[in-house]
């Protein structure tokens, strides 16, 4: 029934219709006068049946109109009183048709159809009994049970029929929100799905390796970077970190994070790999989820292996690369005194002139002193770092006695009387040597060099000024740089030597030039260098 | 009349050996660098000129080459640690008459020189 109601289309409609029709039909044959070709009621049931007929042809949707419905059914009622009345039936069970129609319009319409659908058919009755039976007492059964009962059922049946239309309408909002729900749930899958492939896929195309692992342990993440790294297939996603020995290191590190909730932005560990030692370089993220759920850390990694195989490439090339200027270097520095002290001796042998001998004696001596100097030099420069025998050095004093080696020079002292540091005399000797032979072959026959001592936070300072052709920017870049040399005679090794020796005493050097107006190098020189503080300097460097 | 040979070379040593061996046969004149030879070249009339290749400020290369620009009959023996095989330097053997290297020879200096000089 409840698919009747909730489909009372036209062919159901047609449908109850015949049946009514069908049991007009019966009740009128099997009535008093019978049904013959010549009684109104035969006609009556023709036009009945013709109605339905026509029904047929009239669409759906005019017969749904309540109007149309509402006429069809007091047709109906109109019908079926004619052929009660035809027939004589006032007391036959005709009446009974009656509640078909009054059911099928409560079906179809609900009370506000049903009931004066109702109100007609108990008014029609009611006008049939009483010509059939003039002078009927109200109280007659006919009257007082068939009329009420008919109301009765106009009643029960449009609450019925309301009622489960409610509950149908009530079904198919909760349907219609179901099958909503079910497309919009379908909807948020298919965007989480794409959301995540799309995260997934960030993660796969980073060229670093990704791994995340949750408090638990339980690795979460690990992208095919740090699979081909790490040497693992996906199958690791989903196991706990226990399983992988190898990892721990990291994982350690990880959980310091989680601990700390700070972020690494930059570490480095070594993993042993498969008895491969991997030196990885990584950053650390925390992740704390809404629900605690995910929370743990991500680790963002390189494998350095390439990077540093490189490094060692290139710091064995350089090496190479600064042995082989270095050789260089010496065969060319030491061919010409040797060229000279060669062919000085050859020309010994030729002469018996003494002061020929001793000329030729003293260029070969030069040339052996030279070459003495570059050995020392060489050997200066590349002495690995030693212990210094400390002892109190008065500055001035040796700058005093350099100056008087240069007579030829104008060389200016000024400052404190006695500025006095610990370290080593010859070495200290050497550093000013260098730079004040240095500002020396830079000044023209007008030049003039300045001296001047300080003592400041617990260093001398030896500033050595020269009003001299100075460096330009280019040059000053590569001072430092060994074996780089603007002079005709120098070795290129100078500089370097004097940063040694300051690094060895636990001090340094500034260098201030314009080019054509000079060069001023200041030198700290700590005054109480204690062995620790200078093994410690000599540790950073 | 002696011959007049020029010695470039930024060596001082050098110099003074080179001036020592040959100074009883010609006379010898210093130049300290290439661009102090090309002055004195301008100036006076030599017979021979060595001069080293590699020395600071010009090159010895590069003076060769501007010597030959303003006299082409002046005949030139580079004296030289270089050996030329090796250090790859491209001289053009027309430009120069004679090569002599470093550690030198006294006698197969003597022997060259008078050689080039025709003497």
């Amino acid at each position: 029934m409840v698919i009747i109601i909730k489909n009372m289309n036209k062919k159901i409609l047609l449908s109850l219709r015949f049946v009514l029709i069908f049991a007009t039909i019966m009740v009128l044959n099997y009535s008093h006068n019978g049904l013959n070709v010549l009684s109104p009621g035969y006609t009556l049931a023709l036009i009945y049946l013709l109605s339905n007929l026509i029904l047929f042809f009239i669409p759906e949707k005019t017969l749904n109109r309540n109007i149309a419905s509402f006429s069809i059914f007091l047709f109906d009622i109109l019908t079926i009183s004619l052929a009660i009345y035809f027939s004589q039936g006032a007391q036959t069970d005709l009446y009974l048709v009656y509640f078909l129609v009054i059911f099928m319009a409560s079906v179809g319409q609900n009370m506000n159809g049903s009931i004066p659908i109702a109100i007609v058919a108990c008014l029609i009755y009611g006008w049939i009994i009483y010509r059939a039976n003039p002078g009927i007492s109200l109280l007659d059964s006919r009257i007082l049970i068939r009329i009420p009962f008919l109301f009765m059922i106009a009643l029960f049946s449009s609450y019925w029929s309301q009622s489960t239309r409610r509950e149908l309408k009530k079904k198919e909002e909760l349907e219609r929100f179901n099958r909503e729900l079910e497309k919009e749930v379908a909807r948020v899958v298919a965007e989480e799905i794409e959301l995540r492939q799309y995260s997934e896929k960030i993660i796969n195309c980073v060229s670093s390796g990704v791994i995340a692992i949750r408090d638990d342990g339980v690795i979460t993440t690990l992208n095919p970077e740090a699979l081909r790294v790490f040497d693992l297939t996906t199958d690791a996603v989903g196991f706990n970190i226990n399983q992988y020995e190898f990892l721990f290191p990291l994982w350690e590190k990880m959980q310091a994070t989680v601990a700390s909730q700070s972020t690494v932005a930059r570490d480095e560990i070594t993993l042993k790999i498969q008895s491969r030692e991997v030196p990885i370089g990584f950053s650390l993220s925390p992740i704390s989820g809404a629900t605690g759920r995910f929370s743990g850390c991500v680790a963002i990694f390189k494998d350095l292996s390439e990077i540093r195989a490189l490094e060692q490439q290139l710091k064995h090339a350089e090496q190479l690369g600064y042995i082989g200027k270095m050789a260089s270097w010496v065969a060319h520095e030491i061919r010409n005194p040797l060229t000279a002290i060669d062919g000085f001796a050859q020309l010994l042998e030729t002469t018996v002139d003494h002061d020929k001998i001793m000329k030729y004696s003293s260029e070969i001596h030069k040339g052996s002193q030279r070459i003495s100097y570059i050995i020392e030099d060489i050997l200066a420069f590349a002495r690995t770092k030693r212990k210094i025998e400390y002892m109190e050095v008065d500055l001035k004093k040796i700058i005093e006695s350099i100056a008087k080696s240069m007579p030829n020079i104008k060389i200016n002292v000024s400052g404190i009387l006695s500025p006095v540091c610990q370290g080593e005399s010859e070495s200290l000797r050497r550093i000013f040597i260098n730079l004040i032979s240095n500002s020396a072959e830079a000044i023209d026959e007008n030049g003039q060099i300045w001296i001047d001592f300080k003592e400041a936070e617990g260093h001398i300072i030896t500033e050595i000024r020269d009003n001299g052709s100075g460096i330009s920017d280019e040059d000053l870049k590569k001072m430092f740089t060994p074996f780089f040399t603007r002079k005709q005679r120098g070795t290129g090794l100078g500089l370097s030597i004097v940063i040694k020796i300051l690094k060895e005493h636990g001090g340094r050097i500034e260098i201030d030039s314009k080019k054509g107006l000079g060069t001023t190098c200041r030198v700290f020189i700590p005054t109480n260098a204690t062995r620790e503080t200078v093994n410690n300097k000599k540790e950073e460097m | 009349m002696n011959k007049k040979i020029l010695i470039c070379d930024d060596e001082e040593s050098i110099r003074l050996l080179l001036t020592e061996t040959l100074k009883d046969y010609y006379t010898i004149t210093e130049a300290a660098d290439g661009h102090e030879a090309l002055k004195l070249i301008t100036k006076e009339n030599f017979d021979l000129l060595i001069i080293d290749i590699k020395m600071p400020g010009t090159h010895g290369l590069e003076a060769i080459e501007r010597i030959r620009e303003r006299n082409q009959e002046i005949p030139i023996i580079i004296c030289s640690a270089y050996r030329l095989m090796e250090d790859d330097i491209i001289v053009k053997t027309s430009d120069v008459n004679a090569f002599i290297t470093k550690p030198i020879d006294i006698k197969q200096l003597k022997m060259k020189v008078a050689e080039v000089i025709g003497s």
